[in-house]
């Protein structure tokens, strides 16, 4: 008896003494930061988990092109939705709490902190990617800042010193929160100049052909967007230029080939890809019906843009008429990739750019005009490549960047007012906490 | 606890038995005669005693005649008999009359009750058997003082909300820790498909022996960061020696609904809408008859609705929706025991099985069980046992609140729809008005299979009579399979060819502890001493698969699915590792002292902060004892004690601490993303606790009762902290804000007739004052109200209070809705039609101030009356789905009939504004509108029994037929369904009293069987 009272006087003892290694436990679904960037392997996944972030709802998955067609509707699109959010976009009676303007703002920083984390562990990456991994890294940060800078930030002014407050520049991956957490608004100028600089690094570091992810003619084609909005056209045209005569790319014969497509086009020049694996595409949402997977047809078209085609425009045909209004066939189907820049813009902004230095505009011009079954003209001006660049680009995310940068209206309204867009305070509101 | 007890009082009888002069004999029994095995009987003021064999007889040696037998036994009042010149001494024990001298589970042991300084509500088997309900916290309601009870909404299989002593926290767990036979049983929702279903469901309640409410620090400090929202104890019955008693309880019944709504009829409807049309048309000075007016459309829709007709136009009610949301709901549950032993084995053995079918439409649970408690003497130093119980539990479910298939947002549809067309098929929009969530009880099956074992082992060694040790290992199995198949016509399946899904989860706790016990009596002096570890490690997975394209809606499962849409699979663990001890010390039965501490290690909690301490101390004063007390005849009891203590939260979720990156996929690859950034200071919630109580019984303890006045304070409140976005995370979780519940607590227990006809009453209440005292620095309030809600949490208000614009009524001249303007400083009287300019104000709260409940019992010859009331006051309800159904037609939900009082004629004085189709007015949900009172008294449960006279039919032990009737009447001023909702779909810890399309409580009423054998 005596032998079973010790042991279990032991036992009991033994117990008490118990390793405490029973409390670490790991997550299974997740890795921690340090796991995640110990391995040449584990930077590439963060870096493809850049692109993944840039695909979300907030930004390319949808809502970033939805929101500037909304913004800029002016009666062509009519929003008839029962979410109040983009309602209010729509009507330019935005508030502070817009969900989908803070979702925006909130995923592309999600974006921009991904992209420095990798670029925080570049040594650890094998010496023969990391040009690559850099550049792509790179791209990330400048396109998501560009985004940002131009949708939340005032118009940039071509040729004005452009101290006009923009958004916050971040460089460094977030580790932990501190004082250097609350950072300050850039000037537009300072936010241009670091998208520029990110962007002709990474047009430096990244290869001619890397899958569906960024490469060379993609920065290329970013920067010629970048030039375009600070009103540098022969840089903008060189750009362009560069992309066109890369032979990489080329335009789709048939323009409704171009869209609801499960794989890249030989027009695409970057893209996000969809599936019904992963991606998101809310254009299909919002745009679609229900019939092809869409919500209730909350974006309807008005006869005030179809007015704009001419009727052999081949273009018309992308629309189509579902539950009880016109719809555009553009993002009809889900689960399909979204295409971000294409060759098309390439032309449009090569054209425009050419128009405006007082040199022909007919070649680029007409390269996406016939393209449209329409016949090819002669003595193009710039009102005719703005209006074309206003058709063929129609859906696809450029509506209210380009009446900012033409000192457009909408609605009425002399110009966009920037200050519509409240969220920077709602992003700011926080600071006031801690 | 107890068998040590009777093993030390062996050991006591040899060392001191020589003394005795004489012997005296006899038998315990209960009222109805059958002996009492183990029962202890020591002579009063020595040491002398023995306990009962196993034909309930004793013989003991007394000094004369002077002495005193103290009889004693578990679950009955002690009785103490004068010996006198007898020899023979036959003693009948009553149960639990006495309420001071019970015994009481505490966390890792046992105490006879006037020796506690805590503060512990008890019930047993009495107070929750042969109750129509599905799980113990339903039955429980309204019986412990302090404990808040509330079902969320009428579905069967939802769990019940079950607060201690008020909210206690804001984004951390608020239910109290339950322990069954020493198992922690997780209350966290491991279903996947909808709202949280109940683990305790799972349990057979007839089971239980007893359930302890462990409610101030010094009683639940020893269950350390498990402890602040309080320990419910619930303790199985365990078998006593003797001849096996079988019994045998079948009931049978049914339930509908408590109340209904009024809706409108069809010619009302019509009536209602075409006013609204009109109204909207001279709005926009449109003429009725022109083809784009509101009146053109709303005929149009009137044949739309009909069924593409002019019935219309006849004023016949096609369809009233709301009855095709419920079903005559039946029950049935059996109930079969055995329990029974001899002087070394004891055994109680169950088997259950029972049928509730919910009073909506499609909705239903069976469940069937069985448990097996065997407890067995190896040695005379040695005991140990084994509890096993086994629960399967199938749930048809149906949507949450919020989803349009939800059979309570039915009664959206309009009245002149008819319900099926010509071929017998449902209608659905656009004949319907929105998706008629029918097709989903025909169309759709969601079930929830469950099953759950609880298992645990105990071995329990005296090494001296001083001295024992008890170790326990436990187990909690648990999977559950949900498989939900919508076919093509359904909401979900319709655009798919029939969707489905099926999860797989899975989730198993293991826990062991060793307590060390010691104790020493001498003198005065009772000491006692208890040293403990435990390990706690919870391992819970899931998988999941969801599938389209089913050939057809016969097919269930996803072998027909054409296209595999989703599959996953998860893992979450987490663990807790625990070292406590407490001391005790009594002087003389008058000076009580308790203290216990605890510490806690999770793998929950931060690297900096991985162990916690958690200290209590309490004490009491047993007045009574006193000899200015002693012979008061009106004062038969009376203690006085005071308790402070610390205990904590730690259901904080898992990982949040870290730092971590999450998987993903981008173009068909995996990709890791930034996920939640690391806070390695993230801790358990802690809360201390200040508690003043007494407990007094008066005329020789026929009336008791308890009186606690506590104040709770909790900080390092989990939160979920903003940060600036820039950072590429929105939030952190931080232990930052301090919220506080302080309260009065009072309990009467009553035998106020004690001969042949029997009157007992006992009486509860509460008052509790919760309070936010702070947030994260700078932050006022917590706002998810969006524009439907009012629940906000904010600084100097209890959680979840209302918050919104304050409805001013109607302005009588032209119809519109006001609101007060409620600028501070401003007049107060300043109304305004426009919505914006209305500032928000706290509106009310949805935490009742006071919560009681009273329960009578009559018995007379073989027959029992038992009613029990229950109710809440000072709360109030956001009747939220009112912005549709109550809107004075703004769009073509069917209205409640109270909007006929519409606003229609200058000068007319109604709280309902003028209808306008298409337009907004007053329909807001943010406003103080649609905010009714919520207090109410329940006649919760009304009991009629008879009991037929024992061994009238030779074989027959007992004998009762009985009927009982839950939710019986409803007293309430509450305009909506039934007061007593949360909307399930955003039950959290911060939403209270949101009425949401949520369903009713049932009203069953049921006639049943017992038998013994």
């Amino acid at each position: 008896m005596k032998k079973v009272k010790y042991l279990l006087l032991s036992g009991f003892l033994f117990s008490v003494v118990a390793c405490d290694k029973q409390l670490d436990i790991e997550p299974l679904q997740s890795v921690s930061e340090t796991v995640a960037l110990d391995s040449d392997a584990n930077v590439k996944l963060v870096l493809q988990g850049a692109y993944d972030n840039i695909s979300r709802d907030g930004l390319y998955g949808g809502n970033l092109f939805r929101d500037a067609e909304l913004a800029g509707a002016d009666g062509e699109i009519r929003w008839v939705g029962t979410f109040g959010d983009p309602r209010d976009i729509t009507n330019h009676t935005m508030d502070a709490g817009n969900n989908d303007a803070e979702n925006t703002w909130r995923t592309a920083y999600v974006a921009i902190n991904t992209a420095n984390n990798v670029l925080s562990a570049l040594s650890i990456v094998n010496e023969s990617d990391r040009a690559r991994v850099e550049g792509e890294a790179r791209f990330i940060r400048a396109i998501a800042h560009f985004e940002l800078v131009r949708l939340f930030g005032k118009p940039y002014v071509a040729g004005a010193t452009n101290s006009q407050l923009g958004v916050p520049v971040v460089t460094t991956p977030t580790r932990g929160v501190t004082s250097d957490s609350y950072v300050s608004r850039n000037t537009v100028e300072e936010v241009y100049q670091a998208v520029h600089d990110d962007l002709h690094e990474a047009l430096d570091l990244l290869p001619e052909e890397n899958d569906v992810f960024a490469n060379k003619y993609t920065a290329a084609a970013m920067l010629a967007r970048l030039h375009l909005a600070r009103g540098e056209y022969s840089e903008a045209l060189t750009e362009a230029e560069a992309v066109i005569g890369s032979g990489a790319y080329s335009l789709v014969s048939d323009y409704a080939d171009l869209w609801n497509q499960d794989d890249n086009t030989e027009e695409a020049i970057f893209s996000m890809q969809v599936s019904n694996q992963d991606g998101a595409n809310e254009l299909v949402t919002f745009f679609s019906i229900p019939e092809y997977g869409g919500r209730d047809g909350d974006i309807e078209i008005e006869q005030k843009h179809i007015s704009l085609y001419d009727a052999s425009d081949a273009r018309l045909a992308m629309f189509y008429e579902g539950n009880g209004a016109l719809r555009t066939g553009k993002w009809r189907d889900q689960y399909k990739n979204i295409p971000v820049i294409r060759l098309a813009e390439m032309y449009l902004i090569a054209a425009e750019c050419k128009a405006r230095l007082g040199q022909s505009a007919d070649e680029y011009y007409n390269a996406v005009h016939t393209r449209a079954g329409l016949s090819a003209k002669t003595g193009v001006t710039l009102a005719d490549v703005l209006l074309e660049r206003r058709l063929e680009l129609a859906f696809e995310g450029h509506r209210i960047h380009d009446v900012k940068r033409l000192k457009g209206s909408v609605d009425g309204l002399i110009r966009f007012r920037p200050a519509n867009w409240k969220p920077i305070r709602t992003s700011f509101r926080i600071t006031a906490i801690n | 606890m107890k068998h040590f007890f009777t093993t030390a009082l062996l050991c006591l009888v040899m060392a001191v038995g020589a003394y005795a002069q004489r012997t005296v004999a006899g038998k315990v029994t209960d009222k109805a005669g059958e002996p009492l095995i183990g029962a202890s009987v020591t002579v009063k003021n020595t040491k002398v005693g023995t306990i009962t064999d196993i034909n309930g007889m004793f013989s003991v040696k007394v000094q004369d005649n002077s002495a005193v037998l103290v009889v004693s036994y578990t679950g009955y009042s002690s009785q103490e008999v004068a010996v006198g010149s007898s020899s023979t001494l036959n003693v009948v024990l009553g149960e639990n009359e006495q309420l001071i001298d019970e015994v009481v589970v505490i966390g890792y042991g046992k105490q006879i009750r006037s020796t506690l300084t805590g503060n512990i509500a008890k019930l047993t088997n009495e107070n929750v058997k042969g109750m129509p309900v599905v799980s113990v916290e339903q039955a429980m309601q309204g019986q412990a003082a302090g404990v808040n009870i509330e079902s969320v909404n009428g579905k069967v299989g939802a769990a019940a909300r079950v607060r201690v002593r008020g909210v206690g926290s804001i984004n951390a767990g608020t239910e109290p820790l339950f322990v069954v036979d020493g198992i922690p049983l997780a209350k966290d929702a491991r279903n996947t498909f909808g709202a949280a279903m109940n683990p305790l469901a799972d349990l057979n309640f007839n089971d239980i022996e007893s359930i302890e409410v462990l409610k101030d620090a010094s009683a639940k400090a020893i269950y350390g960061s498990r402890g602040s929202n309080g320990v419910v104890l619930i303790t199985t019955k365990s078998g006593r020696s003797g001849k096996s008693q079988i019994e045998l309880d079948m009931q049978y019944g049914f339930s509908k609904p408590t109340r209904k709504r009024e809706f409108l009829n069809s010619s009302e409807y019509v009536e209602l809408f075409t006013e609204a049309a009109n109204n909207s048309d001279d709005l926009e000075g449109v003429a009725y008859d022109e083809s784009y007016s509101w009146t053109t459309f709303v005929k149009n829709r009137f044949r739309r609705y009909s069924g593409y007709n002019d019935d219309w136009m006849q004023g016949i009610d096609k369809t009233n929706w709301q009855d095709e949301a419920f079903q005559d709901a039946s029950i049935y549950n059996t109930q079969l025991s055995l329990s029974g032993g001899t002087d070394k084995v004891r055994y109680y053995v169950s088997a259950n099985a029972g049928f509730n079918e919910g009073i909506l439409v499609g909705n239903h649970l069976s469940k069937d069980g069985a448990r097996m408690n065997l407890d067995f003497d190896a040695t005379d130093k040695l005991k140990v046992g084994v509890n096993l119980a086994v629960t399967r539990t199938d749930t048809r479910t149906v949507s949450d609140d919020n989803a349009f298939s939800t059979p309570m947002q039915l009664v959206a549809l309009a009245p002149i729809t008819p319900l099926r067309d010509e071929d017998g098929l449902l209608y659905d929009r656009p004949v319907t008005t929105y998706y008629n969530g029918l097709i989903d009880v025909e169309d759709a099956t969601r079930k929830v299979f469950s099953n759950r074992t609880l298992a645990n082992a105990y071995g329990d060694y005296s090494f001296t009579e001083n001295l024992a040790l008890r170790v326990e290992a436990a187990a909690n199995l648990y999977n559950v399979r949900d498989e939900a198949r919508f076919g093509e016509r359904t909401d979900t399946g319709n655009d798919s060819k029939g969707y489905g899904q099926s999860v797989f989860a899975g989730a198993t706790d293991y826990n062991t502890n060793a307590v060390l016990r010691w104790n020493k009596a001498f003198d005065s002096h009772d000491l006692g001493l208890d040293l403990g570890t435990e390990y706690f490690k919870s391992t819970n997975n899931r998988t999941s698969v969801q599938g389209e394209q089913f050939p057809s809606d016969g097919l269930k499962t996803l072998a027909s699915a054409a296209v595999i849409t989703g599959g996953t699979s998860s893992e979450d663990n987490y663990s807790f590792l625990s070292y406590f001890g407490r001391a005790r010390y009594n002087f003389d039965r008058k000076y009580l002292f308790n203290a216990s501490a605890r510490i806690d290690g999770s793998s929950r909690f931060g690297a900096n902060e991985r162990y916690a301490f958690f200290p209590a101390f309490s004490a009491g004063w047993v007045v009574s004892e006193e000899g200015f007390l002693a012979d008061n005849s009106v004062v038969s009891f009376l203690k006085a004690r005071a308790s402070w203590g610390q205990s904590g939260n730690a259901d904080i979720g898992n990982f949040r601490a870290l730092g971590l990156y999450s998987p993903g996929s981008y173009n068909g690859s995996s990709v890791f993303s930034p996920q939640q950034i690391a806070n390695p200071d993230l801790t358990w919630e802690k809360s201390t606790e200040l508690n003043f109580g007494i407990d007094w019984g008066m005329f020789n303890n026929r009336i008791s009762g308890e009186i606690d006045y506590y104040i709770k304070n909790t900080n390092n409140l989990l939160q979920e902290v903003p940060i600036p976005s820039t950072t590429g995370f929105s939030t952190q979780w931080r232990n930052i804000g301090e919220l506080e519940n302080r309260g009065w607590e009072f309990t009467i227990n009553s035998n106020n007739l004690v001969g042949a006809f029997k009157w007992t009453t006992s009486f509860n209440i509460a008052l509790n004052k919760n309070k936010v005292l702070s947030l994260a620095d700078g932050q006022d309030i917590i706002d998810n109200g969006g524009s439907r809600y009012l629940n906000v949490v904010k600084v100097g208000q209890p959680i979840g209070v209302f918050y919104g614009a304050e409805y001013a009524g109607v302005d009588p001249q032209n119809g519109d809705a006001l609101w007060f303007v409620n600028e501070e400083g401003g007049d107060e009287a300043a109304t305004t039609n426009d919505y914006s300019e209305a500032n928000f104000v706290v509106l009310g709260s949805p935490l009742p101030d006071v919560i009681g409940g009273i329960g009578n019992t009559f018995s007379w010859n073989g027959l029992t009356l038992d009613v029990r009331f229950q109710g809440v006051a000072g709360n109030q309800i956001h009747r939220a789905g009112d912005i549709f159904m109550s809107c004075n037609a703004c769009w073509f939900d069917n209205q409640t009939r109270d909007q006929l009082d519409r606003w229609q004629n200058p000068g007319d004085i109604t709280d309902v504004p003028e209808a306008r189709l298409g337009y907004s007015n007053g329909d807001i949900g943010r406003s103080s509108r649609y905010m009714s009172d919520g207090s109410y008294l329940r006649l919760k449960n009304v009991t009629l029994a008879y009991d037929l006279p024992a061994n009238l039919i030779k074989g027959v032990r007992s004998l009762r037929l009985y009927a009982t009737a839950t939710n019986l009447l409803t007293f309430t001023r509450y305009d909506g369904w039934d007061p007593e909702v949360t909307t399930d779909f955003l039950a959290n810890n911060t939403t209270y009293g949101v009425d949401f399309y949520s369903a009713p409580q049932p009203k069953t009423i049921i006639g049943g069987i017992r038998v013994g054998f």
